[in-house]
């Protein structure tokens, strides 16, 4: 019998199968959903992280105050790199100050250091007004320490004060369209609109000029710092030596009482990476287990269904099928309805990842928020369709098998 | 008579079905059984008399305990599983008494699929088929599914799946058991028909007043050849 014949008669006894048949597909759908869901949400966090922590750049080290044990818990806020620390204090919390830099530039393998602050304030653009993170930068260094990029226009240089550069997003989603040079306000006062930035949603600002904007920022303080390391490869030397000598400048003796927080994007980035993957391979497991589920789920109807088609399969041998006719069509019958479970599983699948991630990012902060993002691509489908066929014909081995050894007589004679 | 006129040929057949030990249930007993082409020969027997084995071991869908079967010359027991078949599906056409067509298919695809099992292209599987199928008056039922004919039109259909491969043995198997004695005359004289184009026909049978169409009948009685009888 050719493969053709086959499998029409295959797609026939699918066609013609009773609610069990669509229980058992339902058991796949829900198998592969998890399955696609699952690793859609964690290929998107794995996204998510690389975009975020190569914003940051290798080679910039951020300095916060307070100390947190958790070392990676690194905040992920609209402000960019001087987004304010989620960091707990265990000691008592000091800013960070003029004469921390100082300290700071005197350090070998650091290129350059900048003190940052942040705060959120109303931005007014013609009609409209929302609630923004604005930065403020030393904007004689910011363009050699910051890996944003430039869409339109420039970067903050010397002698610009109430000039700002804000991101792609803000102008174009927030607003509708902050075009370059227009005037916005911002509590109250108006600046120009110098560059915008490629992505994102934040507003930088000189650091002076926010200081006399925001009356949170004290004078003398920065939230963070940020330190422009010359070799990469030095890093994790590099945050020792900052932490030794933060420590010997502020007066802290043990480690325990540190009132600052040294950040290095690349250990944060290992420490994410393997919670991300962890989680992946927690969730990933369940998800086996209802796929497996699923699968015998299968064998079970493919046993019955055999049965039900005992005496079919005995006219078919007396006309002459053979074994591996007989085979071939359950095999692919089976086969089908892992194919028809998988292409639900994924339709399920996508609808479920992308209703969670827009469930997830409505919340805040931290890991969470990494799963927000979803990313289905072509090689997961192809994936999650070509197992749940290849799920289907190994539950369904064993009853085609079966199938296929009738005798045709015994066969015939089964009511 | 020379061995290659038999289409089917049986010799010394035991059939034994070991329900119990030692005490098996004998069906077949030393069977011997020539069948030559062209014939039309009825088997004929009360029932458990293992009419029905034998019709299965002629029919080559069981194999004999002891004893052996030649289908067109070829000794089946030296034959593998897939050759069988398909000499089975190329020499012999079934008619069952329950009609036996498959349930999901038209007609029309009823008909076509031995052809199709031994690889007939689907074109000329299906001129074949409705060629068949409006030779025996069902023109206007090609597309219509088992379930949707009457018992007449579905032995009709069987009867057509039967000559699909124009094999050269039709074995029927109480074909008018389950008709009106209008259809059951028809199926009959077309059965007749059949064989004076030169088929050979197996009619298995109870009933007496089928087997004056035959041509030589074997009356089996306890699983023995009892009579045979020849016009």
């Amino acid at each position: 019998m050719r493969l053709k014949k086959s499998f029409q008669l295959a797609l026939n006894i699918l066609i013609h199968s009773k609610l069990r048949s669509w229980l058992t597909i339902i058991g796949i759908i829900i198998g592969i959903a998890a399955i696609v869901s699952i690793v859609s949400i964690s290929i998107g966090a794995k996204q998510q992280l690389e975009d975020r922590l190569g914003n940051l750049g290798a080679d910039i080290l951020t300095i916060s105050p307070g100390f947190s044990r958790a070392a990676g818990n690194f905040g992920f806020d609209e402000g960019g790199p001087f987004g304010r620390e989620d960091t707990s204090s265990n000691s008592e919390s000091k800013n960070l100050t003029a004469r921390d830099l100082v300290v700071l530039r005197n350090i070998n393998n650091v290129k350059y250091v900048m003190g940052g602050v942040s705060s959120r304030g109303d931005l007014t653009y013609l009609t409209k007004t929302a609630t923004v993170s604005v930065s403020g930068v030393d904007e004689t260094i910011w363009k050699d320490i910051t890996t944003e990029e430039l869409a339109s226009g420039r970067m903050l240089t010397n002698g610009d004060s109430y000039s700002i550069v804000i991101g792609d997003r803000l102008a174009s989603s927030t607003f509708d369209d902050i075009p370059l040079n227009s005037k916005v306000t911002i509590e109250g006062k108006t600046f120009k609109v110098v560059g915008i930035l490629t992505d994102g949603n934040s507003v930088y600002m000189p650091i002076q000029t926010a200081r006399n904007v925001f009356d949170d920022i004290g004078a003398e303080e920065f939230d963070s710092i940020s330190v422009k390391i010359k070799d990469v490869g030095l890093a994790d030397e590099t945050v020792s030596n900052i932490t030794k000598k933060l420590m010997m400048a502020r007066g802290i003796l043990k480690e325990t009482e540190k009132d600052f927080t040294v950040s290095n994007p690349a250990t944060m980035q290992a420490t994410m990476q393997s919670t991300i993957d962890s989680m992946s391979l927690f969730l990933g497991a369940i998800a086996a287990i209802s796929l497996l589920v699923g699968a015998i789920g299968i064998a079970n109807t493919m046993f019955t269904s055999v049965l039900e088609k005992t005496k079919e399969i005995g006219i078919m041998k007396a006309i002459g099928a053979r074994n591996k006719d007989i085979l071939t069509i359950f095999l692919i019958n089976s086969g089908l309805i892992g194919l028809v479970g998988g292409i639900g599983g994924i339709i399920l699948g996508v609808f479920a990842s992308g209703l969670i991630g827009s469930m997830v990012s409505g919340t805040s902060g931290g890991i969470s928020r990494m799963f927000g993002s979803t990313a289905i691509t072509p090689g997961l489908l192809i994936t999650a369709l070509s197992f749940s066929i290849i799920i289907g014909m190994i539950a369904g081995a064993i009853p085609a098998y079966r199938a296929s050894k009738l005798k045709p007589v015994d066969a015939l004679r089964y009511e | 008579m020379k061995k290659d006129t038999c289409v089917i040929s049986i010799a010394d057949v035991w059939r034994k079905y070991d329900m119990k030990k030692n005490d098996p249930l004998v069906v077949l007993r030393d069977i011997n059984l020539k069948i030559k082409k062209g014939e039309f020969i009825a088997i004929t027997g009360p029932s458990g008399s293992g009419k029905s084995t034998l019709m299965n071991v002629v029919g080559t869908l069981d194999l004999p305990s002891f004893g052996y079967v030649y289908l067109d010359g070829k000794d089946i027991s030296k034959m593998n599983e897939s050759d069988l078949a398909y000499l089975r599906g190329k020499t012999i056409g079934f008619i069952f008494q329950q009609f036996n067509l498959l349930p999901t298919l038209t007609a029309l695809q009823n008909v076509m699929l031995p052809m199709e099992i031994i690889d007939v292209p689907e074109n000329d599987a299906r001129k074949t088929a409705t060629d068949i199928l409006i030779a025996l008056g069902l023109g206007d039922r090609l597309h219509h599914k088992p379930n949707e004919l009457s018992g007449g039109q579905q032995q009709r259909v069987a009867i057509a799946r039967a000559l699909a491969n124009n094999p050269e043995v039709i074995l029927a198997d109480e074909p008018t058991g389950n008709l009106d004695s209008h259809t059951g005359k028809f199926v009959i004289d077309f059965l007749g028909r059949l064989n004076k184009e030169g088929k050979t026909i197996i009619l298995i049978t109870h009933d007496l007043n089928l087997v004056k169409y035959a041509k030589r009948t074997v009356h089996i009685l306890d699983g023995k050849i009892k009579q045979r009888l020849s016009k």
